[in-house]
């Protein structure tokens, strides 16, 4: 097919520079994925790589599946659209994991369960928890995967002037493929090499863009004009949105599914903290590099801010300052690391969905685990294929938004507090999915025009979180006769240090 | 070890030492944590004037949320794991006295 009859093409990205990126990503994983196949055999070997897995090997893998569509495209394109205000979510989705060592790591590694629903089913022995938990995880794991599909619906269709359904279709088949043959261990060793990559695919490229506007003199920031560039087409935002969208990155990283399952590859709870801190280095490492493409972008590719196109920013920027060979290659190398970012976050949240689905559905088997894994990738799929294009960093900053909502609430007080009962537990989280799924939903109704004074409705989580909190608290004071009598006992584990 | 924790009594009281002490250490970090990120979007709004000042050209909001944050967080971070340590090897002395 001609690229150049298509119109998403006229923006002069070489065809061939696009297909052979997402074709090598493609088949190092699967090769990656084949490599970790020959150590993984036992069923605990597919769920949680047995445990054997280093504190920075552990750490990459963590951020390779972390680092999603959001953050390798979405958080350029949306510094682009409205400038200072964007810088937020890159703190969040980094400062979220501050969150996440303060109050979860250590406790929820020695917890010894697989999954969340294993741990609220541990802590609260209680079937009911588990299904409402099962269910919740299930949910915020398919929001979450749509944005990485439509990310790589974007990518595929700018890069090989392909239609939009191949991206999705492509990342599906290769994360089912993978995720089926070898399980958590293979992914492992995919979503660490992934880090690094889309670390390599932003890092390569930004020098040679640096070092060509320092020699050539052509204009870094043109004078600080970069950050004051009136691009904006959202609006300044308020104090209130701001404060609620931090809340809403920082508790919702507590109980995304697919970060949760890694925290159980840890040997023990110290390591388990010692992963994350490095993690912490790793995301702010690479935060950095979005930051700066967004930053020139908004001298080099403004006019995307108002196509709808903010988010290719990061895959457009090396062409525009480089021409011939030396931009294709440039490109290609940014093609990459967005096609990895799409695979490694897709792949990690399957393992934790199918993880889930099968022992709620398929009693836990090997076979089990793989026929849950397939079902996880393709139901997402149909929605992405469905649904259109969102800004990336927006809409997955909603989902983060639900899981603070309700997944957080029992995690936090099931680790710290000897009062939670099965019902306060399920009240919270029915509380907090009602309140902040009915806010997102009645914003999207409501359309992007009424967006000044419904920012209550589109930043929800400054209000719903602690709902749910409080809902939680008095309706566990309510049923104090319903504590579970282990409860003292599994607080200890969750605490105490592992012998040596 | 873990044993005595769970089924003695002292061992027990050790426990619920513990447990206070790692939340009030998670509980100032982050306070402390929030207090800083949160301050800067108040500061920004009680004094707009801040965002008009620059260093090398970049605005001090570019500088404070683009870079100085990411420091911030691991600071915290390490300091966190660090104290955390530190009171798990105090209860581990403790039951080992025991």
């Amino acid at each position: 097919m001609n690229s150049e009859l298509l119109p998403s093409s006229g923006i002069g990205m070489n065809p061939v520079v696009g297909y052979a990126a997402l074709v090598l990503v493609a088949l190092s994983t699967v090769l990656i994925g084949i490599y970790g196949l020959r150590i993984s055999r036992t069923t605990g070997d597919f769920y949680v790589a047995s445990r054997t897995v280093r504190p920075w090997w552990n750490a990459s893998a963590i951020g390779g599946e972390y680092l999603s569509a959001a953050s390798f495209l979405g958080v350029a394109g949306l510094i682009l659209i409205s400038g200072v205000d964007a810088l937020w979510f890159p703190i969040g989705y980094t400062a979220g994991y501050l969150m996440l060592l303060l109050f979860v790591a250590a406790p929820l590694r020695r917890s010894g369960a697989y999954t969340i629903p294993d741990f609220a089913q541990a802590r609260l022995d209680s079937l009911l928890v588990r299904r409402v938990t099962s269910l919740l995880v299930i949910v915020v794991g398919w929001l979450y995967i749509v944005p990485q599909l439509h990310g790589a619906a974007l990518t595929v269709r700018i890069t090989t002037g392909l239609p939009s359904w191949v991206g999705p279709v492509a990342v599906v088949v290769v994360v089912a493929l993978s995720v089926v043959t070898g399980g958590m261990r293979s992914i492992t060793f995919v979503q660490a090499f992934q880090y690094w990559l889309k670390l390599t695919a932003l890092a390569v490229p930004l020098v040679f863009i640096l070092l060509r506007l320092g020699s050539t003199g052509m204009p870094l920031t043109a004078q600080g004009a970069a950050f004051t560039a009136d691009l904006d087409i959202t609006g300044q935002a308020s104090l209130y949105s701001t404060i609620s969208l931090v809340i809403a990155l920082l508790f919702g990283t507590l109980g995304l599914p697919h970060i949760l399952v890694r925290f159980y590859t840890n040997p023990d709870g110290a390591s388990a903290r010692r992963t994350t801190l490095i993690v912490l280095g790793l995301l702010s490492v690479f935060y950095l590099l979005p930051t700066a493409y967004g930053i020139l972008g908004r001298i080099y590719t403004p006019e995307l801010a108002t196509g709808g196109g903010a988010d290719s920013t990061v895959l457009l920027l090396p062409g525009r300052i480089f021409d011939g060979v030396a931009g294709d290659l440039l490109s290609a190398l940014v093609t990459a690391g967005a096609f990895a970012a799409f695979l490694s976050t897709t792949s990690g949240l399957v393992v934790s969905l199918a993880g889930v689905v099968s022992q709620e559905f398929f009693s836990g088997s090997v076979r089990g685990f793989r026929r849950a894994a397939v079902i996880s990738a393709a139901i997402p799929l149909v929605f992405a294929l469905l649904t259109d294009t969102q800004a990336l960093a927006g809409s997955v900053g909603s989902v983060f938004a639900f899981t603070a909502s309700t997944i957080c609430p029992l995690l936090l007080l099931g680790i710290w507090w000897t009062g939670l009962t099965d019902v306060g537990a399920v009240a919270g989280m029915l509380t907090g999915a009602v309140l902040c799924g009915g806010a997102i939903l009645s914003a999207a109704l409501l359309g992007s025009e009424a967006a000044a004074e419904f920012a209550w409705l589109q930043q929800p989580a400054l209000w719903t979180v602690p709902a749910a909190f409080l809902v939680t608290v008095l309706a566990s004071k309510a049923t104090r006769n319903r504590r579970p009598p282990g409860t003292s006992r599994v607080l200890a584990r969750l605490h105490s240090p592992e012998t040596p | 070890m873990r044993e005595v924790a769970e089924e003695s009594e002292v061992g027990q009281l050790f426990v619920t030492s513990l447990i206070r002490s790692q939340l009030r250490l998670a509980l100032v970090v982050a306070g402390g944590f929030l207090i800083i990120l949160i301050g800067i979007p108040v500061l920004l709004t009680l004094f707009p004037s801040i965002s008009g000042v620059t260093v090398f050209t970049v605005p001090v909001p570019w500088l404070l949320l683009g870079f100085c944050i990411y420091p911030l967080v691991i600071g915290c971070a390490a300091l966190y794991v660090r104290s955390a340590s530190r009171n798990e090897k105090r209860f581990q002395d403790l039951i080992d006295e025991f």
